[in-house]
C-alpha cells in the first residue's frame, strides 16, 4: 500500500508562514499547498502552534484558504483543542488531528474530538516521564494509555494513527531500530490494526542541512518495511517522494531502486539489511549502505560519516 | 578452579599505538590493545596506561591547601615542579599553559616557548603541552610550542571542533601528536577525527580527549562515553580507535568536595585525604573505561593509582 505523505511545508516555523498567518495572507498559504500537492502529497499539515488566543479563528481560516485550492484531506496541527475543534468544523474531508500524546490531560483533550467529528488522530507514545527508550515502553504507552483512552472516549482503533517518536541519530542512534520495531509492534497490537505514523525528519535533527533528506530517507524505507503507514515529511524534496514512488511501484529499474526495494524487504521480513553485496564503487549506493549502517547502528554517527 | 570457563570476545579493532618522546628521551606508547581495559586474558594489551602529572607555567590560584603544600616552592618554576614531578614517578609531564589566558596574565608565544624549552631541558619525560583554552591564544601559543619542541615528538592540544586547523598544522609539520578535544559527545569525538584526518594529522598522531567529569559531577558520563567509543573501536571503527586522555586531576581538585576545609561539613571526613581519594576515584574510573594516559596531580593519588595499575596489569 502507498505510504500516506503528510505534507510538513505549512508549518509555523517558517518565518513566512508565521507572517502569512499573522496577515493572512491567503495567496502565499495556498501557493504552499498547491506546491505540496503537485508533488504527490496525500495530506497537508496545517501547523500554527499553540495560538492561545487566535486559534479558534486562525484553523478554520487556514483550513478553508487551503480547501480554496487543494483537494486534500488535512492535518490539523496545534496543541490548542479549541482551534482544533473550530478546524475539525469545516473540514470538507475526513481530518486527521495532529495530535495527542499519551498523559491524561491531552488523551482527554483531543480523543472526545476524534470521535465528535469521527476524525483520524496522531497519538504519540509520550507521557510525563521522559521519552521511552525501547520499543517496548513505546507499547506499553500506546496498549495502556492511547487504546484505553480511545475505549472510552468511543474512538476506533483504525481512526488512531501512532507515532512512536522518532529521534535523531546524532545522539541516540540506537533509537532509530527501537522506532523502528514500535511501528512493527504497533501494526499487531489490534485487528484492525492502528496506523502508524512519524515525523520523519526527527531523524536527523542536528545533523548537517545537506546529509538531511539522504538520513530521512533511507529511514524512511526500513520504517515502511516494518509497516509505517503514513509520514510528516517534505513533499518539495524529490528524493524522498521518489523514493515513495520506488516503493509503491516496486521500480527496480535503476541500481537505486533495487537498493531501495532490497532495505524495504528486509525489514518487512523483520530483518536487518546487509550492506556487503552493495557496490560501494558507485557513489550513490555507497552513500546509502553507509546511511543503513548509520540507522542500523553499525557504524557509529558523523557529521562526515559519508566521508568513510 | 574446575569447570570455570571465562567467555572470551573476540575483537576485530584494535587501538592505535600512539608514541611520544623517543630519541634521547624516554618514550611512551598509548594504545595497542586489541581489547577492553586490562582484560589481558582475552587479548593484548601490550602498554599500561601512562599516569602523567599535570603542571601549569604559572604559580597556581586557587588550588586546594592539599596540593600546594604536597608541591611547596616548586609550583613557582615549571623546570622545578617538572623535576620534583618526575622524582614522585610522573611517567609524563602534562604542562598546562595558564599564564596564556588573557585573564591569568596573557603571556604570549615568546613566554611559551621558554617555558617549553625550560621543562623539556629540566627532564627527559614525554611532554604534553595544554594550551589556555581560547581559541586565538591557543593557536598563538601553540605554534610557538610545537616549534620549540621540534623532534621531541609531543603531544599538543587542544583541538575542538572549532579551532582546530592551526594546531593540526603544527603538529602535521613538527611531528607532534595532536589532541582532539570534544565534549562528552561520541559523534562530535568521531567527527573531530574525521577532520583532523582529512587534513593530513596521521591516524597514529590523535589522542582524544573525551572530557571527563569528576566524581559527582558526570563522572558516570565520562565513563559511558569511553565504553562506547571503546566498543565501537575494538568493534572495528578506525575513527575513534586513537588512545584516550583524561585530565582526571585537573577535574577531581576542582570540585568543592575536594576543596573545601576540615569540618566543612563535618560528614566528609579527613581533608587530607577527601581530594586524594576524589582523585584517585575519578582516575580509577576513567582508566577502567579505556583512558591510556590520566594525567592527575597529586603525588599520593599518582602512587596508588601507578600501584594498582600494576596490579590491574597482572604484575606481582
Amino acid at each position: 500500500m502507498k505510504l500516506i505523505a503528510i505534507g510538513e511545508c505549512i508549518h509555523i516555523i517558517s518565518k513566512d508562514v508565521k507572517a502569512a498567518v499573522e496577515s493572512r495572507d491567503k495567496a502565499f498559504i495556498q501557493n504552499l499547498a498547491k506546491m505540496q500537492a503537485e508533488k504527490g502529497a496525500d495530506y497537508l499539515d496545517l501547523n500554527i502552534g499553540p495560538q492561545k488566543k487566535a486559534g479558534h479563528e486562525v484553523m478554520p481560516w487556514m483550513v478553508q484558504t487551503i480547501q480554496e485550492v487543494a483537494d486534500l484531506p488535512l492535518s490539523l496541527d496545534t496543541s490548542n483543542a479549541a482551534a482544533i475543534e473550530a478546524g475539525l468544523k469545516v473540514c470538507k474531508k475526513t481530518p486527521l488531528i495532529n495530535s495527542t500524546d499519551a498523559t491524561e490531560e491531552r488523551l482527554g483533550a483531543m480523543m472526545p474530538l476524534a470521535a465528535k467529528y469521527n476524525a483520524n488522530i496522531i497519538a504519540l507514545t509520550l507521557a510525563k516521564g521522559g521519552i521511552p527508550t525501547t520499543a517496548d515502553a513505546r507499547v506499553e504507552l500506546a496498549t495502556e494509555r492511547t487504546f484505553t483512552a480511545a475505549a472510552q472516549y468511543g474512538v476506533p482503533i483504525e481512526n488512531i494513527w501512532l507515532d512512536p517518536l522518532v529521534l535523531t541519530v546524532n545522539g541516540n542512534q540506537d533509537q532509530a531500530q527501537q522506532t523502528i520495531n514500535a511501528v512493527r509492534f504497533f501494526k499487531q497490537l489490534a485487528d484492525p490494526p492502528p496506523k502508524t505514523t512519524c515525523g520523519l525528519s526527527n531523524v536527523s535533527n542536528q545533523c548537517p542541512p545537506d546529509l538531511r533528506p539522504l538520513l530521512n530517507r533511507i529511514f524512511l524505507i526500513m520504517m515502511a518495511g516494518a509497516g509505517l503507514d503514513s509520514a510528516i515529511l517534505d513533499p518539495l524534496d524529490f528524493e524522498t517522494m521518489e523514493a515513495v514512488r520506488i516503493l509503491d511501484t516496486r521500480d527496480d529499474s535503476t541500481p537505486k531502486g533495487k537498493l531501495y526495494l532490497g532495505i524495504y524487504d528486509a525489514y518487512a521480513a523483520m530483518e536487518q539489511f546487509d550492506t556487503s553485496s552493495v557496490d560501494m564503487s558507485d557513489p550513490e549506493l555507497s552513500n546509502i549502505a553507509k546511511t543503513v549502517n548509520i540507522m542500523q547502528n553499525k557504524t557509529l554517527y558523523a557529521h562526515g560519516y559519508l566521508k568513510l | 578452579m574446575p569447570g570455570v570457563e571465562i567467555p572470551i570476545e573476540k575483537w576485530t579493532g584494535k587501538i592505535k599505538e600512539v608514541k611520544l618522546g623517543g630519541g634521547k628521551r624516554k618514550e611512551i606508547v598509548l594504545g595497542g590493545e586489541n581489547t577492553l581495559p586490562f582484560l589481558s586474558f582475552e587479548g593484548s594489551v601490550p602498554h599500561p596506561p601512562t599516569v602523567a602529572i599535570e603542571i601549569q607555567d604559572k604559580e597556581p590560584a586557587g588550588w586546594s591547601p592539599i596540593l600546594l603544600s604536597a608541591w611547596g616552592d616548586a609550583v613557582k618554576d615549571p623546570a622545578t615542579w617538572a623535576k620534583k614531578a618526575a622524582e614522585y614517578g610522573a611517567e609524563a609531564i602534562s604542562l598546562r599553559l595558564v599564564s596564556a589566558h588573557p585573564e591569568m596574565g596573557d603571556t604570549g608565544a615568546d613566554v611559551a616557548k621558554k617555558t617549553v624549552d625550560k621543562v623539556l631541558s629540566a627532564v627527559d619525560l614525554p611532554l604534553i603541552v595544554i594550551g589556555p583554552g581560547v581559541a586565538e591564544k591557543d593557536n598563538a601559543v601553540l605554534v610557538a610550542v610545537s616549534e620549540a619542541a621540534k623532534g621531541q615528538r609531543i603531544a599538543i592540544g587542544n583541538c575542538e571542533e572549532k579551532n582546530y586547523r592551526t594546531v593540526a598544522a603544527v603538529c602535521i609539520s613538527d611531528g607532534h601528536a595532536a589532541i582532539a578535544k570534544s565534549p562528552l559527545d561520541i559523534n562530535l569525538a568521531k567527527q573531530l577525527n574525521i577532520l583532523l584526518t582529512d587534513i593530513g594529522v596521521p591516524a597514529d598522531s590523535v589522542i582524544m580527549d573525551l572530557d571527563t567529569g569528576a566524581l559527582g559531577y558526570g563522572l558516570e558520563y565520562a565513563l559511558s562515553i569511553r565504553e562506547r567509543v571503546r566498543l565501537a573501536a575494538l568493534g572495528g571503527d578506525a575513527m575513534v580507535s586513537m588512545p584516550v586522555l583524561s585530565h582526571a586531576g585537573a577535574e577531581a581538585w576542582r570540585q568543592k568536595e575536594a576543596k573545601a576545609s576540615q569540618g566543612m561539613p563535618p560528614g566528609w571526613g579527613s581533608v587530607e585525604e577527601r581530594g586524594i581519594i576524589w582523585e584517585e576515584l575519578t582516575a580509577l574510573t576513567v582508566l577502567n573505561a579505556g583512558s591510556n594516559i590520566v594525567t592527575m596531580m597529586h603525588p599520593k593519588s599518582v602512587e596508588r593509582i601507578k600501584a594498582t595499575i600494576h596490579k590491574l596489569m597482572g604484575k606481582k
